[in-house]
């Protein structure tokens, strides 16, 4: 052929050649990086990491395992596997022969039960026949039936064949064996060596990188069929996570990373060494199963390692902490119900570092997580310097929660409760929101936070208890008169005189500022009641301070605005956080001489729900004496200089102005103008008053006649937290302006960021913060007033509100939500509203008076068993009415009266009740014990010498005579008093375990626990036979068959103890007064004030004209 | 150049690319690592990863050039009176005493010796478990002795020799805490404490509020109670530089440092002030 001409193109070919190809490398680059993109991804070189660090653990515990001990053992059992194969192959031939016999009877034992089946199939085959014929009255019935006989028999024939076939098979197959009997066993015993050896060999197997197995497995293509490195996820379908106005099931991926997060061996050291001590606090004091001690021990050997190991296993490889009661599969929270999301937040399905949304814990942080080596390279990021390559994300809704705020998650499904179990700072996160009441200003709609008092007290008899003067510098400044309060504050704040406020402004704000104060107070005291209360007799400062300081008054009060410093040893000024919170549930008593009048004061400690019915504090039955002890020692608590502060009087233009300000809002400017021409200074105050306690809500802390029903004047935080951080107002903070701190009111710079919780966080320490440099008009600036809170009551405070989310939570998911649970909840409540643990442990937690009292005997009881112990209607008279029985006669310190209505006393019964699951109602106190078990129990009395301490004598149980404390029988329960008090079981149980009961209690352990079997040692059982106890010894005799009889019972606690329980109930009394048979005396409500307009104290009248 | 030419500098130039850009060596530069507790922790732990496994072994090389220390306690000043222990409410105790007896806090002898003061050596090696059980008895309703020094995991054997009801509330600070009664005559109660605790903690008797004693838990052997005539002797120790403590109920605490030598007697003498 001749060469062809080149075929003309209308195109350059060649720069066309040349694009394609370009194109074409460039498609090959493309999709090359494609393909390695999505195979090389993050979390597959964590996995990757992980498996070695396993495999490493493997080896050296192979190593240890494949010790000299054990090849030695293998070596001797090699050895007699030779000499076994020996022995076989020594009787070869026999061998030989026995198989061939056991081959042939295989083959006969085949062929009759191929038979006698065949015979069973035509046998059924027949029974059809027959039934036809006889349904359908066929003439061959009989004989179908008779061929039918015919066939059962030889079934019958056939199946005795086989199973003689079948023995006798079994028989050659046995005389085979017995030639590999030895050689069996020998491989048996090694298996049972080599069990664990290859255990950790087939874990190896699987995590083992070097294998070719697992490379192919999870070669680039391949690994869509059966991959080892994978994504691990759980599907939680009643957990929801909002996306884009959609609530959808959470699918938690974290695990595909965090690959060590339910197993325990990688704990971090603090982790471990805080196990260590908690396994070892147990294994001590028996409190493990006999059966589970080997486990236990275990662990702790493996604790122990880790603590002592070299370097401590960094995230992601890390166990979680606390495994029992999170993650792990026997916690309440095990991974696969809960997964990760729901407690610390962040994109659940996520894979890589950036989206998951891990949030840093500090500036500082959040620059070692920035830094990355290969911007473009995803995965094998250095995770030993922590350098993630993280950007922040700003579009993600549900970022993680940083490490203080972790444990905000729990309110999600906690808010059922008022305690939490196992988490402390949550706990008192929550319990100082509700001290502090930002519920009544703030509506938080979840059972946790309503239905709770409001924190401050009512306003309505204000004129009967204080001054003027003293309430207009109290709002003012309520921290200069108790450096403790909670009463936040409303005026002078940085955004009306602060530094970044131009000085013009701000002599204008300070004058509005005055004006708004002295119209609340005219206001206030202008509606005010005024009730006469009538006069104390004389008392005594010096027993008033005694009375104060020992009958319980310090349990919710505190008496002092300095402590010392425990650094420096000097005096300061007292903080909140000085003093537990129980603490802080009434007033600082300091400065009360000058806040109020003696009258006012007597009139209530003696009764305190005379003045308000509302009022928290109870009643501690003081006599008229002790009452006006109490008041001459209060009134000497002055604070003089508080008063000496200047007032100024109201700017009359300011009140002009403010007034306008409102009265525009309904009318035009001249009818306002008309308007504040009729109104004197003093109608004008009274105006503004009541819309300045409107402006900032007043009424939503304290009770105001003419405001019920007004809404809470700040923001419903119900979902707070899922609030976007856009949605935030930031101020002008941020980087626009360059500014991201400021300082604090206490002193200290703070910092703020970008993100909800920093915002959250800077807002409760400084709430008018985000005013700085800004121009508003007066009525429009900022208004949450200033609780000064420490950056640790900020923090617990900022966990809270982050924790209020509206992701939803399936029904079956809230904590508590059983009616028992619910019951106990109620109960718990109360207990929280009312601060009982300001004197009681409730639960293991409480007893804020406990420092104060110096003689531990003398220390109010440990409630925590209270549900198990109590009898309900016992509780319930009692709290009713405590004077119905004085189970602690010697006891300096009151339960106060409550004056408890019937329902709240029922559901603290009821509360206590199902906390100890008891039932509330049972005849149990009708019981009368055998005869026989009260003798018996009389003895074991007698023997224990339970009498040395508990008295036996019948008393009044409302008025046991004092006992000596020098005696010892002074400072244990009087036993006749158990029967009505007491539950029936109970006691068994308490005389056998006080110590596990009450730690540090006074009843001694009679019954230790024995180590080895869990149960509880009697000292009676070898005591028998002592001299000591003849005189017992003979009086039991009587009652037990004979004499090994009575020994085995001494050596039985269980016995014992209920003999015991008999005897106090034979002894006990029967009756006891009912709550309310004798009122205890309550000053009487005094008399309703005889003028009909109420007149303005004259000292601030005069300046008003 | 053609375009062949051209094609090959290209695929030259990729291969380079391919080799350096997929993954080259990590060049370890030391930058600063922070207050992250993991961070730390891994530098922190290669810093000290050997130095917190250390406790030198005293093995028993060091007895045969055992030294030992003896010496006195004395008191100086007036010894505060000591009010007599109110055991009426127990006739069984009132009857074991025909004198009352003086609480038992500060005991000086005649010559100014003060006892019951512990005296120990602070930083001694770690010892051999101690297997010989010490006692603690109660006897007429008081405890003997009142002061005691025991070692870790030492058994401790609790007697009540009384014929009246007593019980042992022990109230350690680290250790866990205890109260058996005893209510039968000569019984024993052996107990033992695993954690070291040098600051000795209280016993009581919740029966009889006036019977008191204390115990301390230390890591070796090398303790003694002073006694009536205020001498103490600790014996058997390894030659070497050590802080000896001596601890008194009322009168506190003091320290001292000795330094024996192989086979020595050397005395101390601590001195409390009242």
């Amino acid at each position: 052929m001749k060469p062809q001409e080149p075929i003309p193109h209308n195109y350059p070919m060649r720069k066309l050649n040349l694009i394609f190809a370009l194109t074409s490398l460039g498609l090959l680059a493309t999709t090359g990086a494609m393909v390695f993109y999505d195979y090389v991804r993050g979390w597959k070189w964590f996995q990757l990491e992980f498996n070695r660090i396993v495999e490493e653990r493997i080896n050296e515990q192979l190593s240890v395992v494949n010790d000299a001990e054990r090849k030695r053992q293998l070596a001797a059992l090699e050895k007699e596997n030779r000499e076994g194969q020996i022995e076989v192959a020594r009787n070869r031939n026999a061998y030989v022969e026995a198989q061939k016999d056991l081959e042939s009877w295989e083959g006969r034992h085949y062929a009759a039960d191929q038979d006698y089946r065949f015979a069973k199939a035509l046998l059924d085959a027949k029974r059809y026949e027959v039934e036809a014929a006889l349904t359908q009255h066929r003439g061959d019935l009989r004989e179908k039936r008779r061929e039918y006989d015919e066939l059962t028999e030889r079934v019958n024939r056939l199946n005795l064949v086989l199973q003689q076939v079948t023995r006798d098979r079994d028989g050659a197959a046995a005389r085979v064996e017995r030639f590999l009997t030895r050689i069996n066993e020998v491989e048996e015993r090694r298996k049972e060596i080599t069990t664990d050896i290859d255990l950790l060999n087939k874990q190896l197997r699987a995590v083992t990188m070097k294998s070719p197995n697992n490379a192919i497995l999870n070669a680039p293509m391949l690994d869509f069929i059966n991959p080892t490195l994978k994504i691990d996820q759980v599907v939680l379908n009643d957990l929801f996570i909002e996306m884009n106005y959609m609530s959808v099931p959470r699918v938690d991926r974290c695990q595909t990373c965090h690959r060590a997060i339910d197993r325990p061996g990688f704990e971090s050291k603090k982790e471990a060494e805080r196990l260590l001590t908690e396994l070892r606090r147990n294994l001590d004091k028996n409190l493990i199963e006999p059966s589970r001690r080997a486990d236990a021990e275990e662990r702790v050997a493996l604790l122990e390692k880790t603590v002592a190991a070299k370097q401590d296993i960094l995230n992601p490889f890390r166990t979680h902490p606390n495994l029992d009661m999170f993650v792990g599969s026997s916690s309440p929270h095990p991974l696969l119900e809960y997964g990760c999301t729901v407690c610390h937040r962040g994109q659940d399905r996520a894979t890589e570092f950036g989206r998951a949304g891990h949030t840093p814990m500090s500036k500082r942080m959040e620059n070692r997580w920035r830094k990355v080596k290969f911007p473009l390279f995803p995965g094998n990021w250095d995770y030993k310097k922590r350098n993630w390559g993280y950007q922040v994300n700003p579009f993600l809704d549900t970022p993680m929660y940083p490490r203080e705020h972790s444990e905000a998650g729990c309110v999600k499904c906690h808010a059922g409760q008022v305690d939490v179990e196992g988490v402390e700072r949550i706990n008192k996160a929550t319990h100082m929101v509700e001290l502090l009441g930002c519920h009544a200003c703030h509506k938080i709609n979840n059972w946790r936070f309503t239905d709770l008092q409001k924190p401050g007290p009512a306003l309505d008899g204000i004129a009967e208890k204080t001054t003027p003067e003293w309430a207009f510098r109290w709002i003012a400044s309520p921290q200069r008169f108790r450096s403790t309060t909670r009463m936040p504050a409303f005026f002078y704040q940085r955004n009306m005189i602060g530094p970044s406020v131009p000085a013009a402004e701000r002599a204008q704000n300070i004058k509005y500022q005055d004006a708004e104060i002295h119209s609340i107070v005219t206001y206030l005291f202008s509606k005010s009641t005024r009730r006469q209360w009538p006069a104390g007799p004389a008392g005594d400062a010096g027993r008033g301070k005694e009375l104060v300081e020992s009958i319980g008054c310090m349990g919710c009060h505190i008496a002092q605005d300095a402590v010392k410093d425990e650094k420096s040893g000097a005096m300061r000024v007292a903080r909140r956080d000085d003093f537990p919170n129980e603490r802080h549930f009434g007033f600082n008593l300091t400065g009360v001489g000058t806040k109020t009048n003696p009258n006012w004061v007597f009139n209530w400690v003696k009764n305190p729900k005379a003045y308000d019915p509302q009022a928290p504090m109870p009643s501690l039955r003081l006599s008229d004496q002790e009452a006006a002890d109490v008041t001459s020692y209060l009134m000497a608590l002055q604070k003089p200089r508080f008063m000496e502060q200047p007032i100024r009087p109201p700017d009359v233009q300011a009140v002009r102005e403010l007034t306008k300000g409102y009265l525009i809002n309904t009318m035009t400017d001249q009818d306002a103008e008309a308007r504040l021409r009729k109104m004197p200074l003093r109608a004008q105050l009274e105006f503004l008053g009541q819309r300045s306690i409107e402006k900032y809500g007043c009424y939503s802390c304290h009770d105001i006649r003419g405001f019920e029903g007004l809404k809470p004047i700040g923001t419903e935080l119900t979902t707070e937290g899922s609030k976007n951080m856009h949605l935030f107002d930031f101020g002008f903070f941020g980087d626009a302006t360059h500014t991201h701190g400021y300082k604090a009111e206490d002193g200290k710079e703070e910092h703020v960021l970008h993100t909800v919780p920093s915002w959250i966080y800077n807002k409760v320490r400084s709430p008018r913060v985000y005013d700085d440099r800004r121009t508003k008009p007066y009525n429009d600036k900022l208004k949450m007033p200033n609780f000064y809170l420490s950056p640790d009551e900020a923090q617990m405070i900022t966990s809270v509100i982050l924790g209020l989310t509206k992701e939803k939570v399936g029904e079956n998911r809230l904590a508590a939500r059983d009616p028992r649970s619910r019951q106990a909840e109620e109960g718990r409540k109360l207990i929280s509203q009312n601060n009982c643990r300001a004197c009681h442990i409730v639960n293991r937690r409480g007893r804020a008076i406990a420092p104060l009292i110096a003689d531990e005997n003398f220390l109010p009881p440990d409630l925590t068993p209270q549900g198990e112990r109590a009898q309900s209607p016992w509780l319930f008279n009692f709290l009713k009415d405590p004077t119905v029985m004085k189970v602690r006669p010697w006891m300096r310190v009151r339960m106060p009266t409550f004056q408890f209505t019937d329902q709240q006393a029922a559901t603290l019964v009821a509360g206590f009740a199902a906390e100890g699951n008891e039932q509330q109602f049972d005849t149990h106190q009708f019981l009368t014990p055998s005869a026989q078990n009260v003798a018996i129990g009389r003895e074991v009395f007698n023997m224990l010498r339970c009498q040395q301490c508990h008295s036996l004598t019948q008393v009044d149980p409302a008025n046991p005579p004092i006992p000596n404390v020098a005696d010892t029988q002074s400072l244990a329960p009087n036993l006749t008093l158990s029967k009505i008090r007491l539950r029936h079981d109970w006691v068994a149980d308490w005389i056998r375990r006080p110590d596990e009961m009450i730690p540090g209690t006074r009843m001694p352990t009679n019954f230790p626990r024995d180590p080895q079997t869990g149960g509880f040692q009697s000292p009676l059982a070898m005591a028998m036979d002592s001299p000591q106890f003849a005189a017992q010894k003979a009086a039991l005799l009587p009652y037990f068959e004979n004499e090994e009889a009575l020994k085995k019972t001494m050596g039985d606690a269980v016995a014992l103890t209920n003999y015991m329980r008999d005897y106090i109930w034979s002894i006990g009394i029967d009756r006891m007064r009912a709550a309310g048979a004798v009122q205890t005396p309550l000053r009487p409500v005094p008399t309703q004030p005889q003028p009909s307009t109420p007149r303005a104290p004259a000292s601030l009248e005069t300046r008003l004209r | 150049m053609s375009l062949r030419k051209h094609l090959n500098l290209l695929f030259m130039l990729m291969l380079v690319l391919a080799v350096a850009c997929g993954g080259g060596k990590e060049v370890v530069d030391e930058e600063e690592l922070g207050e992250d507790d993991q961070a730390l922790q891994t530098a922190a732990a290669e810093n000290t990863g050997g130095a917190s496994s250390g406790t030198p072994a005293a093995t028993t090389a060091a007895v045969a050039d055992a030294a030992t220390l003896a010496g006195m306690v004395k008191f100086e000043g007036a010894a505060a009176k000591m009010p007599a222990m109110q055991m009426a409410a127990d006739p069984f105790c009132a009857s074991q005493h025909p004198t009352p007896q003086p609480d038992e806090e500060v005991v000086v002898g005649p010559g100014g010796e003060l006892a019951n003061v512990i005296v120990y050596v602070k930083n001694a090696p770690a010892g051999a478990p101690n297997t010989t059980p010490a006692v603690l008895d109660q006897r007429g309703c008081k405890y003997i002795p009142h002061v005691t020094a025991v070692q870790v995991g030492q058994p401790i054997q609790i007697k009540n020799s009384d014929n009246t009801l007593h019980n042992v509330h022990a109230m350690p600070k680290t250790n866990s805490q205890f109260n058996e009664g005893q209510p039968v005559k000569d019984m024993v109660s052996t107990k033992k404490f695993d954690k070291v605790e040098m600051e000795p903690f209280r016993i009581k008797c919740d029966v009889h509020g006036w019977m008191k004693s204390y115990m301390a838990v230390l890591p070796h052997s090398y303790h003694s109670v002073s006694q009536m005539n205020g001498q103490f002797s600790i014996a058997n120790l390894p030659p070497g530089n050590y802080t000896l403590v001596a601890w008194h109920e009322k009168y506190g605490q003091q320290e001292q440092q000795v330094t024996v030598g192989p086979k020595e007697q050397k005395q101390v003498t601590f001195t409390f002030k009242g």
